[in-house]
């Protein structure tokens, strides 16, 4: 017969992660693969094509994806930050540090769909597989930026009243996603800048 | 403490756990049993859809030169029977079905770990399978087979809109499997009572964490796949067109990343309901516990490394043809591991051959036919002889059938009792299970003759002079015989619903936590939130003593609200208490606005479905509107 019965708390057994937080490994893990997925397709498609991008598409530019990449992942601070002081109770820090990180990314995202619409005036999905995955594969990650600039407003809309628990795992399950995208765009990037390396 | 006080406690927990009454409450309601119920209603419609579709086939294919169906709607009827079995079936009947019903009762939970997401899970589900017999029946019915290659199914081939309706309800029924995988995860890694370490867990929990686990990471190729597919159709691009850039190997790389793993995903949840029903026929625990448990999740994770064993004709390089003859092979050893669990686990028990039990048997019998001829086509000469041909189906259908609904069905009759407090009819039972096993090797044994000799899978008709009619007049005999199987399994389970006799919390005896709680379960499931520490915790009657002794001092009753315990991650330990929601109108709603926006994405109106995208955007609003009470 076992000694514990149902209120025993172990020591050792700290909540680390709420149940929303697990939602939301579940959800990165999901859209990760399908990620992954992706950039293995432009990879697949790359290296049965001798001349990549192909001839008369202009390598993609280096710089300034670049450097509004470096200010995304920088967004990666205070959005942690921010789930440190909503674990903590700190709700003005907390709110001031999402507007922060929602302001650079909505600048991120204005910035790359900008970029976006200039490409393509200049060729189109239409044209070959390289632009059709090129395409894609932006256009997938910019709808998770959205997404995630989405969320933070949904977040701070809640905050207006001070924490709940609730809104607390949502701070901090956003939090998180918003890590997993950060790493998901720098992969996708670094993905369709590959041609400019070589 | 005195009895009254236990009654009123129990009273209490039924006032706060009741569900809404009447059609509304089903509609809206998040509970898992409900739920459950739900998806099993449902996967039979569909089961019986896939079956006429098969018969019809059957029918067809009775005697030479037959034209009961012509070969547009015949490509549509193997399309879509394969697709329904598939996702609409099994999957659903798996991990929806029983999942949802047992999962939270065998790990001492109240509910699944997010109850609205799981009811938005199931209507998605429901709407997708709708969205895709609105296809059929309006003439758009997927037709290039249920792993649609390409470029059979490309725009120049297939001009129609049966392909849009492929994509899209392949997408669509997608996120629903997603959703409830996901549910399934965090629920076994997260609600478990206390003291159900890993290796106290049910192996039926471990079957269905493993295919859970399948299901999410296996998916998501078939979706970028198909929305692939669906933008080379609908928007001009070329990931499938060689003469730009593009490859039709790309498809079925994508495909077989899912498809293999699918396998795994259909019938490791099959091999989970094995290992409950046998203990409980046999009265004794499994042999190899740790082995079988890794095996479940093993097999799974070895899928995800053979999807080019599809693939042998297609003219792939011979070294990646060898790795991948060896990759497959893998799969052997966690296989036969748990065959021999099994078989074991009967001849050193004391089996009492009851129809469940009867199901295990049938199961490890074709099981065993369908993976030594799937041994075959590890010999790649073999396999690329017989690729698409009526061997081929054989095979798949003894694993499909033989391995993952015959351990289904013995499911229908093992937990009949706890679900409906009934005890159904032996006789009837066992007589079920004869048609069925005489009918299916009647049905699918032929099929590797047939293939030996030559006849291709997915033709309409045949000619006569080619030595096939028997063989075939044979399968539709043994085709119209599990039918009838079938009605009789269907029939015995109604009729022991009305007249069945009371069963009890316990009739066989079992040996998880579901069998420790009345027939059918209270809607809050455990009055005491239960202690365990076995993997067979029913067996254990010191701790339900104890159960029964905390609910008299009023210990781990969690009666404030919708509670349920959060346990740690590995030793299940209490770690805090969750409010779970109430039934909720929105997850109805949100289905429904996404059902509105993949049908105006069939006729391209992107506008629209970008304003519906915004609709959706503010039901989940209104979802998240309302929060949990504090504790």
């Amino acid at each position: 017969m076992t000694e514990i019965t149902a209120e025993t708390l172990d020591p050792r057994a700290r909540e680390r992660f709420p149940i929303g937080w697990w939602g939301m490994a579940i959800v990165v893990a999901s859209e990760g693969t399908l990620f992954a997925m992706m950039v293995g397709t432009y990879f697949y498609l790359r290296f049965r094509t001798p001349v990549w991008p192909p001839a008369g598409v202009p390598k993609p530019h280096v710089l300034v994806p670049a450097v509004v990449l470096g200010c995304l992942v920088l967004t990666a601070i205070p959005m942690r930050l921010a789930s440190v002081a909503g674990q903590a109770g700190r709700l003005r820090a907390t709110r001031w540090l999402l507007v922060l990180a929602t302001l650079v990314q909505a600048g991120y995202f204005w910035v790359e769909v900008w970029s976006y619409l200039e490409d393509l005036e200049k060729s189109t999905p239409q044209r070959d597989a390289y632009d059709s995955i090129y395409y894609t594969l932006l256009g997938a990650d910019h709808a998770h930026i959205a997404i995630g600039v989405l969320l933070n407003l949904w977040l701070l809309w809640k905050l207006r009243y001070g924490f709940t628990q609730y809104r607390t795992t949502a701070l901090r399950a956003i939090s998180f996603f918003w890590l997993a995208v950060i790493v998901m765009t720098v992969v996708v990037i670094l993905t369709t800048l590959s041609p400019s390396f070589t | 403490m005195s009895t009254t006080t236990v009654t009123e406690r129990v009273d209490r927990l039924d006032r706060m756990w009741t569900a809404r009454p009447g059609l509304l409450g089903w509609l809206t309601t998040t509970d898992h049993k409900r739920i459950g119920l739900l998806y099993f209603w449902t996967t039979l419609v569909f089961f019986g859809a896939g079956g006429v579709e098969a018969l019809t086939m059957r029918t067809q294919l009775i005697e030479p030169n037959s034209h009961l169906v012509g070969p547009e709607l015949y490509n549509q009827l193997f399309t879509v029977h394969g697709m329904t079995m598939i996702f609409w079936f099994i999957i659903p009947m798996t991990t929806g079905a029983f999942g949802n019903y047992l999962v939270p009762l065998m790990v001492g939970a109240r509910d699944l770990a997010f109850p609205r997401l799981n009811a938005l899970s199931f209507w998605i589900f429901v709407a997708s399978g709708i969205f895709l017999y609105i296809g059929l029946f309006s003439g758009f019915g997927p037709d290039a087979g249920w792993f649609d290659y390409v470029p059979l199914a490309s725009k120049l081939y297939d001009p129609g809109r049966n392909i849009e309706f492929y994509t899209l309800a392949v997408i669509f029924n997608g996120m629903s499997s997603t959703l409830t995988a996901a549910n399934l995860i965090v629920t076994i890694l997260k609600l478990r009572a206390p003291g159900m370490s890993f290796n106290r867990m049910p192996l039926f929990c471990f079957a269905f964490l493993a295919a859970s686990l399948g299901l999410l990471f296996a998916l998501p190729s078939l979706t970028a796949d198909t929305i692939f597919l669906y933008l080379d159709r609908n928007v001009g691009t070329h990931f499938f067109d060689p003469s730009h850039g593009g490859s039709t190997l790309l498809w079925q790389h994508l495909f077989w990343f899912f498809g293999h793993p699918e396998v795994y995903i259909l019938i490791v949840p099959a091999f989970g309901i094995a290992t409950e029903i046998i203990p409980a026929f046999t009265q004794r625990k499994m042999i190899a516990f740790p082995l079988v448990a890794i095996a479940e999740l093993l097999v799974v994770f070895i899928g995800f490394g053979v999807w080019a064993h599809h693939m042998f004709a297609t003219g792939i390089p011979t070294t990646t043809l060898i790795f991948f003859a060896g990759a497959t092979a893998m799969v052997v050893i966690p296989s036969t591991i748990q065959v021999f669990a099994w078989s074991t686990s009967i001849l050193v028990g004391r089996p009492q051959f009851k129809t469940p039990l009867l199901f295990i048997v049938g199961f490890i019998f074709m099981f065993v036919v369908g993976g030594l001829t799937g041994i075959m086509f590890l010999a790649i000469p073999f396999d690329q002889q017989t690729t698409d041909t009526y061997f081929v189906i054989a095979h798949f259908h003894y694993i499909i059938f033989g391995a993952a609904v015959f351990p289904i069905f013995g499911g229908m009759y093992y937990w009949f009792p706890k679900v409906t407090g009934k005890l159904y009819f032996e006789l009837p039972g066992q007589i079920s299970f004869w048609i069925l096993m005489v009918g299916t090797n009647l049905l699918f044994f032929p099929m590797h003759i047939v293939g030996l000799l030559g006849m291709p899978r997915r033709v309409y008709t045949y000619p006569a002079n080619m030595g096939w009619g028997s063989y075939n007049l044979a399968e539709t005999i043994g085709g119209y015989i599990t039918g009838i199987g079938i009605l009789v399994l269907f029939a015995n389970l109604v009729v022991s619903y009305f007249r069945g006799a009371p069963a009890g919390p316990d009739p066989w005896h079992g040996p998880t936590l579901e069998w420790s709680i009345p027939s059918p379960p209270p809607e809050y499931n455990f009055a005491v939130l239960p202690v365990v520490s076995s993997p067979y915790p029913n067996w254990d009657h010191d701790d339900r003593e104890l159960d029964g002794r905390r609910l008299e001092a009023g210990e781990g009753l969690l009666d404030q609200g919708h509670q349920q315990r959060v346990s740690a991650l590995i030793d299940g330990w209490r770690v805090g208490i969750a409010d779970m929601p109430h039934s909720s109108p929105w997850p109805i709603v949100s289905a429904f606005v996404l059902t509105l926006m993949f049908t105006v994405l069939v006729v391209e109106k992107f506008v629209v479905a970008a304003f519906l995208a915004i609709v959706l955007l503010a039901t989940f609003l209104g979802w998240h509107s309302k929060e949990p009470q504090e504790h």
